[in-house]
Parts: structure tokens; C-alpha cells; sequence
């Protein structure tokens, strides 16, 4: 019988050297032939050494340890590693697939070594539909806790001096066509960014920003009042602020309810 | 005692105005538009102008006042209809006053209609009618837009009234918000992934007997103790939440030691100044989440503390992680951070977030009026 193999995947050192400290306890025969820092490593040494079980952390910076996992596919028997990712605990439980959870207690990763030996000597074929459909859902919620998805835009990136400025976009009054550039003001002051009114229609938050006019777009919560003008307009002024915003004839509708 | 009155209204009116063509909405506005104050205001005068224009009339004095006051009732039903009817290019109140100034020859006309069983003629024809008519339209000419005047002054009075009220009421949002920023912070909350990731690297130190493990523990004691639920220390200083920047970055460098290396440069001079407690520790955290943590290569972290000229003080926190999406979450953390400086030092400070050079993201805070304790 060959040397069983296997690969460890974690971003923080002194918890890689500890999972191989106890495998040697537990698990006398088998040879750590890797070791991995991130998602991305963890696939190359996979691809390289071929090893039999690949031990992945499921937080891991750049490719996470549900990602690399989904590219190892069946090739190898996954074990993860996971700190407090509970939705994650949740999901393996459910697609009964082995994890441990950090710290790493032995006598937790005994009953996985049992498990794991066994298999390597008579492989049971788990259900393949489960593993992968239960992988993808973790992949897609890890990526929703990471950030919103798509999202709108929450910064808008403005030269201001020397510097690229990062405003948060509830802190703009309002936005302003300026040629083939757009005026941003905010509480800060105001910068010229690159995009067009247009764009910037499209990616911000429709229910915090309305395009008042053909060269304009108000954030709604800066709004103080609406004073209607000639000819199926309106004037829009913000808190705080002296200037009037134009409101077009085919905008308008937008403030009826106000 | 105002319902009954108020549906007697909606009879007169449906008399002149033809409500069917007005939307429902716009007809409840209508009625509710229409105040008892207003009505008997416009009654009392009517009555006058009749007292007044008695001696002049041959018709008895009855009579006149019935005129009188219906044309009073005809013309406020009027101006208030004309306040609701928007005229792109006028102004309301001129639509008003203009309203009331043509409805008067009219309606003086109406009144004087019955006396002449509805002869559209007959009214012109009589010499004694015809002067009563002049004299009643002049009347009212005079006394309805003076009155409408009045009614759009006060109409305005109340508006000015209404915005105190509401520049009030921003003072109380104001003064709750301060009040849930301090809540927020009795919130804040030891993050388990951190925890559990940080005591498993303890473990090892301790397993192994590591000379770094006590000192490990310190920085995680010193950490969790600045993290509990609590009310910010009124007394803390900047020297404080120093120490408590380092026992984090102290803890964070043990589990990546790699990817992870940071400096602090802060003059001592300025560690004894007031300082909002955690205010810093939530830069660096940030750093720490969203610039290293994601980065493969990890990065450095850089906190620095600069007096300036004026007085003022100004913390950066740079980092050359990963740097910030446009569609990044803006995450509570800066939100609440930036109501709790703005509580601290007053609505000058100012929290400034811009991209470092060459990669990840560089915050400074700018905090007015600093004091020493």
C-alpha cells in the first residue's frame, strides 16, 4: 500500500504547522507533501503533488477555500478548516462533508482520520450532485458576506488636490453635468470626475438618487424643498444649501407625491 | 358644531363650481382648505360693506346683506379653488387675487340675477340696479384683494412657523443620533471569526512553549478589554488608544507574520490628548479587514499622529492592501465613526478617505480642537 498524501491550506502559518503537528499524532503514516498560503497556491501544489486529502481553510485571501475546493472537484478527499463561518458549519453538515473547526481539537480530528482512512482504503462514493450544489452555495454566500454583489455604487473615486478622494456616496448633495465631466458635490466640496451624468444614473442607488434633469442627479435625502416653476417645471433647493437644482418638465412626476 | 357648517359649504359650492370635474382628491383637499375662520371673516365683512353701503341703497337693508354675503361666500370659495389651480407661469397668489378680482363683477351680477327673474338684461336696463351694481363691484374690488392679501400673509406667517418648527425637530434628530452613536458603540462587538482564529494561534504558542506566548496573551487581554461592551471612556487618550492599536496589530502580525508589518509614529508630546476611544482602532481594523486581509501578498500598515500649525490634530491610517471597490459596502463602521467625532470635537472634525499610492487605501481624520487632559 502506497504512502496516503495530503495537502494543507491555510493562510496563517503558526495554525498550518499546528494541523501538521497533529496529524503526525494522530496519523503517523501520512506525509504532508504541501503546504499552501492562499486558494490560488492550494490549486498549483494540488496540481503538482496530486495528493490524496487536501486540508482547506475556508477564509483564505485572493481564491477562498470554497473556490479552490470547487476547482479540486472529486480529485481529492476535502476536509475543511473553519474558524466561526456557522453558515458554513451548517452547509457541511447538511452535504455531509468533513470539517473541523479552529482551534483544532485532537481527538475531533481522530474521528476525521478514521473516517479518512477508509475511505482511502474503500472508497465510498458520496453523492457528487450534493457536494458540488452544497460548494457552490457556500461560494455564493462567502461572496455576499464579502461585500454587496453588483451592488450600486457606494464610493466615487475624484482627484481632489493630489489625491484620488473616496467619497461615500450619501455624503453627495448632488451631481452635476460639466461637458464631458461630472461635477460631484458633497459635503467635503466639490470635484470633477470622468464619468458622464449617465452612467453615474445607472450605477447609483435609484431609490437614494433621482435624475432631476437631462444634466442633473439629486440625492433625495439632501432635499429641503420643491418649488414649482413656469411651464411644468420645478426648482429643487438642498439643506443647507443656496443653490437651485432644475427640475424638467418629464422629471417632474417624481416630486408630485411630495 | 364645525361638520354641519363645513357640509353647508359643500352645498353652496356645488351650486357654482361643478365639483364632478374636480378629481375626488383634489375636492377633499378642497373642502378641507376651507376654514371656519374664513368663512366668518369673510361673513363679518360683508356685513360691514352692507351697514356701510345701507344709507346709499334704496333696496332694504335685508336684501343687501343677503347680496352681500353671498357674494362674500362666492368670492372665498373662489380664492380658494384659485389656490389649488396652478398656472405654470403665475405665481399662486396672483392667481388668487386675480380670481377673486374677476369673480367680483360677476358674482355682484348673480346676486342682482333673482331680483330680475333671471332676465340677463333686465339688470343693465334699471338705473337704479345698474349704479348698485357699480357700487358693490367697487366695494368689493377694493375689499377682496386687500383681504386675499392678508389671508396670503398670514398663509406665510404660518409657513415661517412651520420651518422653525422643523429646524426644531432636526435639533432633536440630532440630538437622538448622538445619543444612538453612544448606543452603537455598547454594541460593538468581538468579531468570533477573529477571536477563535487568534486563540488558535495562542494554542500553538502556548503547546509549544513559545517565549512569545505571554506576551501574545497580553496584547489579546489588553484587545479584549478595550473591545467589551461599554460607554466610551470619557477620560481616554490618544496614549491609550495607542496602546490598544498595537496589542491589535501585535496580535494580528502573530497570525501573519508574512503578510503583515506595520509601524506607529506618534510624537509622545500628543499622547496625552483627549481622544474618542476605539476612534482609531476602527481605522486600523478596516485596514486590517478590507486592505490586508484580502491581499495575497498582504501589506504594510502605517498610524500616524501630526499636530498641525493651527492646533488641530490629524491621524492618518495608511495601508497598501487591497485597496477599495467603487461598489465596496461603506460598512456602519465609518458612518458610525464619523457621527462620533463629529460628537467628540464638534461638526469641524471631518473623516477623509482617499486611495494610497501605489495600492490600497489611506483615511485621515482631522480632529479640531483637541484637547489635553
Amino acid at each position: 500500500m502506497t504512502t496516503p498524501t495530503a495537502l494543507i491550506a491555510d493562510d496563517e502559518p503558526l495554525l498550518r504547522e499546528r494541523l501538521c503537528t497533529l496529524l503526525q499524532r494522530c496519523w503517523p503514516e501520512l506525509e504532508v507533501v504541501a503546504q499552501a498560503r492562499n486558494g490560488r497556491e492550494a490549486v498549483e501544489l494540488f496540481d503538482q503533488h496530486a495528493p490524496q486529502v487536501v486540508f482547506l481553510d475556508v477564509h483564505m485571501p485572493g481564491l477562498n477555500g470554497i473556490e479552490a475546493a470547487r476547482s479540486l472537484a472529486r480529485r481529492a478527499q476535502l476536509v475543511f478548516v473553519t474558524a466561526f463561518e456557522q453558515y458554513a458549519v451548517q452547509a457541511f453538515e447538511q452535504g455531509a462533508i468533513d470539517y473541523l473547526v479552529k482551534p483544532v481539537e485532537e481527538e475531533r480530528l481522530a474521528d476525521t482520520v478514521q473516517r479518512l482512512r477508509q475511505q482511502l482504503i474503500r472508497p465510498v462514493p458520496a453523492a457528487p450532485i450534493a457536494l458540488e450544489a452544497v460548494l457552490d452555495g457556500l461560494s455564493a454566500e462567502l461572496k455576499r458576506r464579502a461585500g454587496a454583489p453588483a451592488g450600486h455604487l457606494q464610493w466615487i473615486k475624484a482627484s481632489v488636490g493630489q489625491s484620488v478622494r473616496l467619497i461615500p456616496v450619501e455624503q453627495i448633495a448632488y451631481l452635476r453635468a460639466d461637458e464631458k465631466y461630472t461635477l460631484v458635490v458633497w459635503e467635503g466640496g466639490e470635484a470633477l470626475i470622468r464619468k458622464t451624468i449617465r452612467e453615474l444614473a445607472d450605477e447609483l442607488d435609484p431609490s437614494r438618487f433621482v435624475q432631476t434633469h437631462r444634466s442633473v442627479i439629486v440625492n433625495l435625502h439632501e432635499v429641503l424643498q420643491v418649488t414649482r416653476g413656469a411651464n411644468e417645471t420645478a426648482e429643487v433647493q438642498l439643506k443647507g444649501r443656496r443653490e437651485l437644482l432644475p427640475v424638467s418638465r418629464s422629471y417632474l412626476h417624481l416630486f408630485r407625491q411630495m | 358644531m364645525a361638520l354641519p357648517r363645513r357640509r353647508r359649504y359643500r352645498g353652496a359650492m356645488s351650486a357654482t363650481l361643478e365639483p364632478a370635474a374636480l378629481p375626488e382628491r383634489g375636492f377633499n383637499r378642497f373642502v378641507a382648505a376651507l376654514s371656519l375662520r374664513g368663512a366668518l371673516l369673510a361673513m363679518v365683512l360683508a356685513s360691514l360693506a352692507a351697514v356701510l353701503l345701507n344709507p346709499i341703497f334704496v333696496t332694504p337693508f335685508p336684501v343687501l346683506l343677503g347680496r352681500m354675503l353671498v357674494i362674500a361666500l362666492l368670492l372665498l370659495l373662489v380664492f380658494t379653488a384659485a389656490g389649488f389651480w396652478s398656472v405654470g407661469w403665475l405665481p399662486r397668489w396672483l392667481v388668487q387675487v386675480l380670481a377673486v378680482v374677476l369673480t367680483a363683477p360677476l358674482a355682484t351680477y348673480l346676486v342682482y340675477l333673482p331680483a330680475v327673474q333671471g332676465q340677463v338684461f333686465e339688470v343693465l336696463r334699471h338705473e337704479g340696479r345698474l349704479s348698485g351694481f357699480v357700487l358693490i363691484t367697487g366695494t368689493v374690488l377694493v375689499v377682496a384683494p386687500l383681504l386675499a392679501l392678508g389671508a396670503l400673509y398670514r398663509e406665510r406667517d404660518a409657513q415661517a412657523r412651520s420651518q422653525a418648527l422643523g429646524f426644531a425637530l432636526e435639533r432633536s434628530q440630532l440630538e437622538k443620533q448622538a445619543l444612538d452613536a453612544r448606543l452603537k458603540l455598547l454594541h460593538a462587538q468581538i468579531e468570533p471569526h477573529f477571536l477563535f482564529n487568534t486563540l488558535a494561534n495562542v494554542q500553538v504558542l502556548v503547546e509549544s512553549g513559545s517565549p512569545q506566548a505571554s506576551a501574545v496573551l497580553k496584547s489579546l487581554i489588553a484587545y479584549l478589554r478595550a473591545a467589551m461592551p461599554r460607554l466610551a471612556d470619557e477620560h481616554a487618550t490618544l496614549g491609550d488608544e495607542l496602546a490598544l492599536v498595537r496589542a491589535y496589530l501585535d496580535l494580528m502580525t502573530m497570525r501573519m507574520p508574512d503578510r503583515l508589518q506595520y509601524e506607529i509614529d506618534v510624537p509622545d508630546d500628543l499622547r496625552g490628548l483627549r481622544f474618542p476611544g476605539m476612534a482609531l482602532l476602527t481605522l486600523v481594523e478596516n485596514a486590517i479587514r478590507h486592505g490586508i486581509d484580502p491581499a495575497e501578498q498582504g501589506g504594510r500598515v502605517e498610524v500616524q499622529a501630526r499636530r498641525n500649525g493651527d492646533g488641530t490634530l490629524t491621524l492618518r491610517v495608511a495601508d497598501t492592501g487591497a485597496g477599495l471597490r467603487e461598489s465596496a459596502p461603506p460598512g456602519t463602521g465609518l458612518a458610525n465613526l464619523r457621527e462620533r467625532l463629529v460628537m467628540f470635537y464638534g461638526a469641524a472634525a471631518r473623516l477623509e478617505i482617499a486611495e494610497n499610492a501605489p495600492r490600497g487605501v489611506l483615511v485621515c481624520m482631522h480632529c479640531p480642537g483637541a484637547i489635553s487632559t
